[in-house]
């Protein structure tokens, strides 16, 4: 019976490729649909991960600026800066836990082969956002003109680049974190302050009266313990002048509905295809079963049992379902995989593919799935065939 | 038998024309490299994609030529000589060449994975449709 199954498929050739290409649809469309939505998912962790503080304060003019969330949160490149005595204001509210400032500069696009990428400076002594993350892949301390470059910056280890005439020396490389800290290059706060030095004197830069000593960009703070981030923020929009503070968590909530958006499209879109594909599929099993009641009939006449008959049917579901199953995952590991970037751009959202493991697992569940929807879809025809009555077709009256 | 032999050799050398055409027309008008700078100036990716058209058109010229000739000798040649060919290609960006800074560019996102994919897929087409090739001759 199990070779007359395979010779069944390969005598219908063109029936068996119909049938495959749709579980290979099923298998594409689960393994590919869970990827992207587990994908988003990983990125916005990593993202308020990322993020790393209760509160951030930027100087008020920042927010005036078009592309300030996509600095923040998407990478564009861009710098602000406010003065030290605002941020010392700041510092001495009641309420501030763990602070850290930061100092950003975008490089010119001249310095490197394409175009500009963010640099962040920050104070290893105080720094509690960035310095989590650098720690994973380099453990030593910054030295002056060292830098840790994004995972997406396509340099290694020891390479020289040159910002604004000042020769950098790649430190180490961040592991991908799916943000914009992966095209981000970070130092120390000396370093950037060095690195705005050269510009002013280059002239390649314009800070107007802006003292690269006296400055910082941004500061990250955590709530001291019993003051809730809400009261902090409000603290300090109140009582700072010409700073606003973000509750961090306020920041991504724009990113988190468009996430939830496109989970649920991807979602729906996923549903929608299983149910016409299981709707197909079980048509396609019940055409093919009425076509071959004869032959059916025949290997009930010469001995098979209403079983084996039954058996027969789901064998040839199984046997396509599990091949069409493993091209359509297959397909959709090569699209997704090698293209996750372009996807990543696309959707312009934190993307952050799961680790191999879990791709496996996934790869392994929309396998099984999609066949056994195949062999549920043929259940039915299967069932038909079992309880087919043999001398009734042999005559000809069906 | 020979008809079988026939029609896998014909399918497989219209799959290895179609990979070469798909990797020397794509790398110009579908998967290409960053455009030119603000100043006309292009970027390291663009030699590249000069590149991988290059060898994209001589690999499309062996798969013409691996439906045109008779011999099956000739044949089998044509179709090892795809192996090298689409290791190089796989091998052109951001190995031998490198591509642009930001690994999210369109270099990097789009033309570097479908020339990898393309090249492979057409090597290893190329070694398949040799070794059916050697298999007629045992038989």
């Amino acid at each position: 019976m199990k070779s007359l199954a395979v010779k069944n498929l390969k005598g219908r050739s063109v029936r068996t490729a119909v049938l495959m290409t749709l579980a290979a649809l099923l298998s594409f469309t689960v393994l590919g649909g869970t990827l992207v939505v587990r994908s988003l998912d990983k990125g916005l962790v990593s993202l308020k991960a990322r993020l790393g503080a209760d509160v951030m304060v930027v100087p008020k003019e920042a927010t005036m600026k078009k592309k300030f969330e996509d600095m923040i949160l998407q990478g564009t490149t861009g710098y602000f800066y406010m003065d030290m005595s605002r941020a010392e204001e700041v510092m001495e509210r009641e309420g501030v836990g763990q602070v850290s400032p930061q100092f950003f500069l975008a490089s010119t696009s001249s310095s490197c082969c394409s175009i500009p990428v963010q640099l962040i400076g920050f104070e290893p002594e105080t720094d509690f956002t960035v310095s989590p993350w650098i720690k994973r892949t380099y453990g030593g301390q910054l030295g002056f003109c060292d830098i840790v470059a994004g995972s997406d910056l396509n340099v290694f280890v020891g390479d020289k680049l040159s910002f604004y005439g000042v020769e950098c020396t790649v430190a180490a490389k961040l592991e991908k974190t799916g943000t914009s800290y992966d095209t981000t290059v970070f130092a120390s706060g000396e370093t950037v302050k060095e690195l705005i030095r050269s510009s002013l004197e280059k002239g390649m830069n314009d800070f107007a009266d802006i003292d690269p000593e006296r400055s910082v960009s941004c500061l990250m703070i955590n709530a001291a313990d019993g003051t809730s981030p809400e009261e902090l923020v409000n603290d300090i929009n109140i009582h700072v002048k010409k700073v606003k503070a973000y509750k961090t968590g306020d920041m991504i909530k724009g990113i988190s509905d468009s996430l939830g958006g496109v989970s649920r499209m991807i979602g729906l879109l996923i549903a929608a295809v299983w149910v016409l594909g299981i709707v197909i599929l079980s048509l396609a099993f019940t055409m093919s079963v009425n076509e071959r009641r004869k032959e059916f009939a025949v290997l009930r006449v010469i001995g098979a049992s209403r079983g084996s008959l039954a058996g027969l049917v789901l064998k040839e579901a199984l046997l396509t379902c599990t091949l069409g199953s493993l091209a359509g995952a297959a397909l959709g590991l090569l699209v997704l995989l090698p293209f996750n970037g372009f996807i990543e751009e696309t959707l312009a959202l934190p993307f952050l593919l799961p680790g191999v493991g879990s791709i496996a697992g996934f790869t392994a569940g929309a396998v099984i799935l999609s066949v056994l929807s195949g062999a549920a879809a043929a259940a039915i025809s299967a069932l038909r065939v079992s309880r087919i009555d043999t001398g009734l077709i042999l005559r000809g009256d069906n | 038998m020979n008809d079988k032999k026939n029609v896998k050799e014909t399918v497989l050398a219209a799959a290895i024309l179609i990979c070469s055409i798909c990797l020397c027309a794509g790398a110009k008008l579908v998967f290409h490299a960053c455009g030119p700078k603000e100043d006309g100036s292009y970027m390291a990716c663009h030699w590249a994609e000069q590149a991988i058209f290059g060898i994209g058109c001589a690999m499309t010229a062996i798969s013409v030529f691996l439906i045109a000739v008779r011999n099956r000798g000739m044949k089998r040649g044509l179709a090892l000589s795809l192996l090298p060919c689409g290791a190089v290609c796989a091998l052109i960006p951001n190995i031998l060449i490198k591509l642009c800074m930001m690994t999210e560019m369109r270099c990097h996102t789009v033309m570097r994975p479908a020339a990898v994919i393309f090249g492979l897929i057409t090597a290893v087409l190329g070694t398949v449709y040799a070794v059916i090739c050697k298999e007629e001759k045992k038989d």
